[in-house]
């Protein structure tokens, strides 16, 4: 077994999932009676992502959680990691007594048209991002595939002359025309599938189930646009 | 036949570092087998498995301690908020128990009940067991004679933890959580030589720790 070798930072970015793995059988699972039949399988169950969140928290607060720490929600996806992360990352904080000020900004992103990533990217929020000036900033991301919605982000934030950004990604997609840099902090690398739950959606469906699923070609259908 | 979550014989588990351990166990455990928040979640299907099945039935609950605590204590709450919130409901007083288990030189098992209100308050009632981990059965097996002498309505048993291993006399719980390969798990109240009780993911034990705390 491996052990951790000290000084050279963390060895594995995210939890991996494999790329054949189907996933928990649902029916070991509590999940909204009326996604019965729309979802396949459970990718990452409520709790472990919950656990995780919990690690990145703490990683997150020691290397920039001082002073403020800016943090930049991508909607709508990405609400519940920022919220449970954000929590995490205040609890976390109030027992070691450091002084840290959280703010959380919102911005919204279209991009996907039923499960496609399409080419435009629309940057929806506050104009005037001014606030950012000088803080550390992290964006808080549901989910990194091409890895276009973080540069754009990074390239607009960057215009505001923060001290510093990192970026937080709950999944990372495995995928061809992949990022050539993973956020700095990851939740999970996961296969290249169209995934569900935990605020993410197909359609605006799906947003309200608590694990991360792998939706059913039932789903699909019932739910296209 | 009971659902279980199966964790493979061949999982190694997720590094240590990618999710937040006690620093004090951190040297002595290999890797993070079955995180808390899988446990959670597959404890809150079982409530749910368990308040469908029993509607209506007052049970006694039996914790076996100490093992059984927290899965005993998550367990409950998911039950509780069950109850509270849906037309099916399943009345519960609640009870603890300890098994002292010995061999003696004949080799046949004996099991011991310490703690717990008189067994006989178990007659025409359904009894439910709630342990952390079943490895060969025979704890239970004898366990479940005892509670049959007792002459309830029913008895039925949850375990956390079903341990796939060529010793085991073939028993199976009602309800199991997570059907794990034959290996030295501590977390999440399972513990080693009392010590574990305190990390909430359940891990995999590493050599050189069972060494460190061995008595």
């Amino acid at each position: 077994m491996t052990h951790s070798l000290v000084g050279s930072g963390r060895k594995e970015q995210g939890v991996v999932i494999e790329e054949g793995w189907p996933g928990y059988d649902l029916e070991l699972f509590n999940y909204p009676e009326h996604y019965r039949g729309d979802i396949d399988s459970v990718l990452i169950p409520h709790g472990v992502i919950m656990n995780r969140i919990e690690c990145l928290a703490r990683d997150i607060l020691e290397e920039i959680g001082h002073h403020t720490l800016m943090v930049l929600c991508v909607l709508k996806g990405g609400y519940k990691f920022c919220a449970d992360l954000v929590d995490s990352i205040k609890a976390q904080s109030h027992s070691t007594n450091s002084k840290l000020t959280t703010r959380v900004e919102f911005i919204r992103l279209k991009s996907y048209l039923n499960d496609h990533s399409t080419e435009d990217l629309h940057i929806i929020g506050p104009e005037d991002l001014s606030m950012l000036k000088g803080k550390n900033v992290l964006i808080v991301e549901a989910i990194v595939d091409t890895g276009k919605t973080m540069k754009a982000l990074l390239q607009h934030v960057e215009m505001f002359q923060p001290k510093a950004v990192k970026v937080a990604g709950l999944l990372v997609k495995r995928v061809p025309n992949g990022p050539g840099t993973l956020p700095d902090y990851v939740g999970f690398v996961i296969p290249n599938r169209f995934v569900v739950g935990y605020a993410l959606d197909y359609n605006e469906y799906f947003r309200d189930l608590n694990h991360i699923c792998v939706i059913s070609e039932t789903g699909k259908l019932k739910y296209k646009v | 036949m009971a659902s279980y979550l199966e964790i493979l014989d061949d999982d190694q588990g997720h590094e240590l570092s990618l999710f937040c351990v006690p620093k004090h166990y951190e040297e002595d455990l290999d890797s993070v087998i079955i995180p808390n928040g899988l446990i959670k979640d597959r404890t809150e299907r079982l409530a749910r498995d368990i308040v469908r099945d029993m509607g209506g039935h007052h049970i006694v609950a039996l914790c076996v301690l100490k093992g059984g605590y927290k899965f005993f204590a998550d367990l409950m709450d998911y039950i509780k908020a069950l109850n509270q919130n849906s037309d099916k409901s399943v009345p519960l007083t609640v009870d603890f128990i300890r098994l002292k288990s010995y061999s003696n030189d004949q080799s046949t098992n004996c099991v011991k009940v310490i703690g717990g209100d008189e067994l006989s308050a178990l007659s025409g009632k359904v009894s439910f067991v709630f342990i952390d981990i079943v490895e060969t059965g025979r704890t239970m097996e004898t366990l479940l004679a005892l509670l049959n002498e007792c002459n309830p309505k029913m008895v039925k048993v949850a375990s956390l933890l079903v341990k796939r291993t060529p010793r085991s006399s073939g028993y199976r719980p009602d309800y199991i959580g997570f059907e794990v390969p034959d290996k030295f798990l501590v977390g999440y109240a399972l513990d080693y030589n009392e010590y574990f009780r305190d990390l909430s993911h359940i891990c995999i034990l590493s050599d050189r720790a069972k060494e460190k705390y061995r008595v």
